[in-house]
């Protein structure tokens, strides 16, 4: 089904609209976009032209990161601890997961030796809690760089 | 960054809300299109998260641990 088109069911309901479907070049114009998104935050609004965003997003992004470091977040990473059984496991990768949402942010913090230790004060875990949550919001805002780019969203 | 982290001392009350300004700016931008629209949700998003997050400070504070 190339075109939106309108279906007309019998019960009288309002009519559907089938999805669009995306030409395979703007689809990979989108994957790429949102991977520069992901990679720097806001990047893949710059190059899209859309400047506020892309200045809302890095700055908002980048502060929690760099807050939750210096509040001595601890960054999940391979190798796991599967000491401590099944769902501690699946929490530290999960918050692997979540951590390497910031992208650039991660491999660098990773690179320099940061996040290596569960620092013993409560300002510690708001640090960890930061930085999962930057790379959070950075995958979102990577995915609303793809729509952009797919024509879903202006 | 080790050495801001030693210097860098914030009480939870400034740290919910460094937490809740950006958050709220974020998902206001990403959900919203023009300048009034986002301002009016961040606010709302915003004031949630404070609200939200004292309301639940104040039920936790008979149960310290």
């Amino acid at each position: 089904m190339g075109e939106a088109e309108t279906l007309k069911p019998d019960s009288g309901k309002p009519a559907a609209v089938a999805p669009k479907s995306v030409p395979p070049a703007l689809e990979a114009r989108g994957w790429v976009l949102g991977a520069l998104g992901w990679a720097i935050p806001g990047l893949g609004h710059l190059l899209q032209k859309k400047y506020d965003r892309a200045a809302v997003f890095f700055v908002c992004v980048v502060s929690l990161g760099l807050l939750g470091l210096a509040m001595g977040a601890k960054l999940y990473a391979p190798p796991f601890d599967r000491s401590q059984g099944f769902f501690v496991l699946l929490l530290h990768v999960l918050g692997f997961v979540g951590d390497l949402g910031t992208g650039a942010l991660f491999v660098g913090a990773r690179m320099m030796g940061l996040g290596q230790f569960y620092m013993d004060r409560a300002l510690g875990d708001y640090g960890t809690v930061f930085f999962l949550c930057a790379g959070m919001l950075n995958l979102l805002t990577a995915l609303d760089a793809y729509d952009i780019a797919v024509g879903k969203k202006g | 960054m080790l050495l801001l982290a030693s210097v860098l001392e914030l009480t939870h009350f400034q740290a919910m809300t460094l937490f809740s300004f950006f958050t709220s700016l974020v998902f206001a931008f990403l959900t919203k299109q023009s300048g009034r629209e986002r301002a009016k949700y961040f606010l709302w998003a915003f004031s949630l998260f404070m609200l939200v997050g004292l309301g639940l400070g104040w039920l936790m504070y008979p149960f310290p641990r």
